[in-house]
């Protein structure tokens, strides 16, 4: 293969890993969010009280 | 307000990550045709060296993150650990894949297992790929958590040795461009530009990465108690 043939797939592949991670990220935030909204609506739980496993530990 | 901090740090990274790409190409001069095998793949360098950058910091926040959990009991130090790991692995894949596809058109082989700076790199690599996907099959914790951190604080110490290996064993691995102490870095003016605007582009994007992952940590943790809430009220009226 030739030297620019070499870096086209570098950046490719690169450009692929850097879109695929913050595509996913930005999603997963998006859609937990959404979730989380329609479930905290209607029951009421304080955001403090979000992490059980360290909340159990600090008793 | 936490959650537009990160998506604007993503945003500014993003573009400099791509100014950085543009200006490789167009304005960065080339290195010496007889200096090296392959001349035009040593532009992958402009990305590849501040994906490295950034994953020594993703190890570090996720040695941080490991400490603070393990010593403290920490929730932030948990939420660290996780978007360290995180940000580790999709910026050491980038970085070994860079430097993979470099290797094959420079040395004629895209690994060497002899090369210490490229093993230890692979072997963090594979540590937070551990740690991502042990994450995910396991239910949350505190031995869960216990168990991660101690990989997280331990596996730091090929972070400090990865850095010197190729001042101490420069076997294939390039040596050092930029503070190589007496003998200089290899690098001209406009070249060094190019490389620093991508070293702090890659920084945001990773800082904007770690601020979001550390949000969702927190949204999933909130979502998870909140269904616990729900379950024990739908158990409650049964």
């Amino acid at each position: 293969m030739e030297g620019m043939t070499y870096l086209t797939v570098a950046y490719l592949g690169m450009i692929a890993g850097i879109a695929i991670w913050t595509w996913t990220v930005v999603n997963r935030s998006k859609a937990i969010e959404a979730r989380l909204e329609a479930v905290e609506a209607s029951i009421g739980v304080a955001a403090s009280d979000a992490d059980a496993v360290a909340k159990e530990q600090a008793e | 307000m936490a959650g537009r901090s990160a998506e604007a740090l993503l945003g500014a990274g993003f573009l400099g990550v791509m100014t950085t790409l543009y200006l490789g190409f167009q304005w960065a001069p080339s290195v010496a045709i007889d200096a090296f095998e392959s001349p035009a793949a040593q532009r992958i360098f402009y990305w590849h060296v501040p994906a490295a950058w950034s994953a020594f910091i993703a190890f570090a926040v996720l040695f941080a993150g490991s400490a603070m959990w393990f010593f403290k009991r920490s929730p932030l130090g948990w939420r660290l650990h996780v978007a360290g790991a995180e940000a580790g692995l999709a910026c050491g894949l980038i970085t070994v894949w860079s430097g993979c596809v470099w290797g094959a058109a420079e040395w004629g082989t895209p690994w060497d297992w002899t090369d210490v700076r490229l093993n230890t790199f692979g072997l963090l690599t594979l540590l937070a790929l551990f740690l991502v996907l042990g994450r995910q099959s396991q239910p949350d914790g505190v031995e869960t958590r216990d168990t991660f951190s101690t990989f997280g604080l331990y596996g730091f110490v090929l972070v400090p040795f990865t850095y010197i290996a190729t001042r101490i064993w420069e076997i294939r691995h390039p040596g050092p461009v930029i503070g190589a102490g007496d003998d200089g870095g290899s690098l001209s003016g406009d070249m060094a530009i190019v490389l620093l605007i991508g070293a702090v582009s890659f920084t945001l994007f990773i800082i904007g990465h770690i601020l979001m992952s550390m949000r969702i940590t927190g949204l999933e943790q909130r979502l998870e108690q909140a269904q616990k809430h729900l379950d024990g009220g739908m158990e409650w009226k049964e």
